[in-house]
């Protein structure tokens, strides 16, 4: 029950409030207007212009996804069954990075990646570089960040995973003579699916919706449509307008994702 | 003239104060972000929280209010009142609110000292932030006094955002040179007072690009290619355009509109990035040119000395941003001393001197640092200044027009 008040106060009670401005208009002095509801904000909201921005969150998101999912799964893999008495220590040093404001560290990407920072100064006196490469402003840079961001949220919920699995099961497999590469696939990773699937929608979803990384790490080519978002919202003064295409946005999430949770369950069950 | 900044004595101090408080990022935008990112954060954990109902998830965005309880005082009309008394008694406390790091780094705890009044400081993050509190009840969100852009004035006027100043209590509006005593925006000064003021132009490294720079179109130039970034902001790249195509930084025609569009599309190739930070993207060496304004040109200098500015030959902006008494202030009183002791010419000008920012104030004049007051870039010859255009306030169905081809600009 206490549940259900959250989900009602936090969740729902916003979405029905977007919902609400998103019908409404603005007057002359740039008021919100709700008595005359309206889906003029959607049909505008509708752009084919906005396309390549939807692709381009689409494409960070996904990248950043399986980046992090190829990175996560092994680190806790690794602290699950190496980690020993340190298991707590290693997951604390995970989520270090989080004691400090993801801007500074954002701040401090820059000053790595920068043609001048520390990666392209340090090749150009070894001799590795003659002249430094680009590599902030870039899609590379907005990935960076955005899996150094989102990494903490793929690995938690692998490891709780790879926790619980009972290690008896991967012997049992071994004794029916699979190897060790067999007894991982056939057995470890689909018990652990449920982490993966856990993991995959802890970092799309945020990922999806990110607009500071590509902000601060990007150029002049990598806007995201969270960015429109937030331009309409900001020097657009436009809140009905931003509030039509965010919970558009919401709702290409919504489905997308159930459409997937479903057919992994398809695959995985039946 | 853009040669050696740091005139000897207390100048290099300013100038190293500046650079130890603002470590280099445009103190706006650093701030923009900082607040950016808590909803963020919040968003984030909201999500998590979905996921597995036991998290504690983080409220909703809904902004706390920083201000006291703030019922308006039954205050006399804001017009001069037939009562004897000079100066009325002033309240006990001030609620102002204004952009960090933007006033003199003593003017508050003087005030304090001289009036006897508490003054509650309260800062916002971004202009989208201030102007959404301050119309939040439609009289000022609680506060007594804040600092909007001079854009506003008009819309704040005519919905009754700020209330009309009492001049008897602001004697020092005779502070204000001639060009500030009657202001387009608020005819007058009735409503306001003008606080600071800027130029926009580019900021370039002349080690990097040769040449004595002047034209818009040096931002347009191939040769320049991901060397050179605009400002993320909307109003400002549309006026660049528009300077360079010969039409007016604040027209709504679409016809006009369109080509400006087309200009910037031509021009996006070859940016870099669209900078929230121009400061850091010069010193950092990210960019070798960056539009800019005067202002952040001025920190520029702090970190690298040989940055040039230039306020472009076809015309460019002028902005300033004023000081307002609200209409829901509750100790009205106080506001007006306030107002009338940041144009003092000792306050103003330890103002300038902090923010780097020219003020209005003619008195000031002889005690602000002589490396702003003496640079044509930063404080030009009236001739200049009257060539130079003010952004227009654009009534909503007018800044949608921006709005759509800005977000088909950036999407693209």
């Amino acid at each position: 029950m206490p549940g259900v008040l959250w989900l009602a106060a936090l969740f729902v009670a916003p979405l029905v409030i977007i919902a609400v401005i998103s019908l409404g208009s603005l007057d002359d002095a740039g008021h919100l207007v709700l008595g005359q509801p309206t889906l003029d904000n959607y049909a505008r909201a509708l752009q084919p212009a906005f396309l390549p921005a939807f692709a381009k969150s689409l494409y960070y998101a996904t990248t950043t996804t399986v980046v992090s999912l190829a990175i996560g799964y092994p680190v806790a893999y690794w602290i699950s069954r190496y980690g020993g008495r340190r298991k707590i220590a290693l997951l604390v040093l995970v989520m270090l990075p989080f004691w400090t404001s993801y801007l500074i560290r954002s701040y401090a990407w820059m000053i790595i990646l920068r043609d001048n920072g520390v990666v392209n100064s340090a090749l150009i006196e070894t001799g590795l570089l003659a002249d430094p490469i680009q590599m902030l402003n870039t899609d590379f840079s907005v990935i960076l960040g955005m899996v150094y961001g989102f990494l903490p949220f793929a690995i938690l919920p692998l490891f709780v995973s790879i926790d619980r699995l009972d290690q008896r099961l991967v012997q049992a497999g071994r004794d029916l003579y699979a190897s060790g590469r067999g007894a991982f696939l056939h057995v470890t990773l689909p018990l652990t699916m449920p982490g993966i699937v856990a993991a995959s929608l802890l970092v799309f979803i945020p990922a999806l919706g990110d607009w500071v990384t590509p902000d601060l790490l990007g150029g002049a080519d990598t806007t995201t449509i969270a960015k429109i978002v937030q331009v309409i919202f900001t020097s657009g003064r436009d809140w009905p307008y931003g509030s039509a295409l965010g919970f558009m946005l919401m709702g290409v999430t919504i489905v997308g994702t159930l459409a997937g949770l479903r057919s992994l369950r398809r695959e995985l069950i039946g | 003239m853009s040669g050696d900044r740091k005139p000897p004595g207390v100048t290099f101090d300013d100038a190293l104060n500046h650079k130890l408080a603002k470590a280099g990022w445009s103190r706006r935008e650093f701030i923009a972000r900082v607040g950016a990112f808590g909803a963020y954060a919040a968003l984030t954990q909201l999500l998590v929280a979905c996921a597995s109902p036991a998290a504690s998830p983080t409220a909703a965005p809904a902004t706390p209010s920083p201000t006291p309880a703030g019922t308006t005082t039954a205050e006399a009309t804001p017009e001069p009142t037939a009562e004897p008394t000079a100066v009325p008694e002033p309240e006990g406390e001030l609620y102002v609110y204004n952009w960090d790091g933007y006033i003199g780094e003593e003017t508050v705890a003087k005030f304090e000292d001289q009036y006897g009044i508490k003054v509650t400081y309260d800062l916002f993050p971004d202009e989208a932030t201030q102007i959404g509190k301050l119309q939040s009840d439609g009289k000022g969100g609680g506060y007594d006094v804040s600092y909007p852009a001079s854009t506003w004035m008009p819309a704040f006027i005519a919905d009754g955002t700020v209330r009309a100043l009492d001049h008897s209590l602001i004697p020092n509006l005779a502070n204000l040179s001639p060009q500030w005593q009657n202001p387009g925006y608020d005819p007058g000064n009735q409503y306001s007072v003008p606080n600071a003021w800027w130029t926009t132009g580019y900021a370039w490294d002349p080690r990097r690009i040769d040449g004595d720079l002047t034209s818009w179109d040096t931002l347009w130039d191939p040769a320049l290619d991901n060397r050179m970034a605009m400002l993320d902001d909307v109003r400002e790249c549309f006026a660049a355009a528009a300077f360079r195509l010969g039409l007016s930084p604040n027209t709504t025609d679409l016809g006009e509109l369109d080509q400006i569009l087309a200009s910037l599309a031509e021009q996006k190739p070859l940016l870099r990035l669209y900078t929230q930070d121009d400061i850091g993207d010069m010193v950092g060496g990210t960019v070798d040119l960056s539009h800019c304004w005067s202002g952040d040109w001025v920190q520029m200098t702090y970190e690298k000395a040989r940055i040039r500015y230039v306020i472009p030959e076809e015309g460019s902006i002028k902005g300033n941003d004023v000081m307002v008494v609200l209409s829901g202030a509750p100790h009205p009183i106080a506001a007006h001393l306030w107002i009338n002791f940041n144009l003092d010419a000792q306050i103003s000008a330890e103002n300038t001197n902090w923010i780097g920012y020219m003020g209005p104030n003619e008195a000031a004049l002889p005690m602000i640092d002589d490396y702003i007051r003496d640079d044509p870039r930063l404080n030009p010859p009236a001739e200049v200044l009257a060539e130079l255009v003010e952004l227009a306030y654009l009534a909503p169905a007018d800044l949608a027009k921006y709005t759509d081809r800005w977000t088909q600009l950036r999407a693209g």
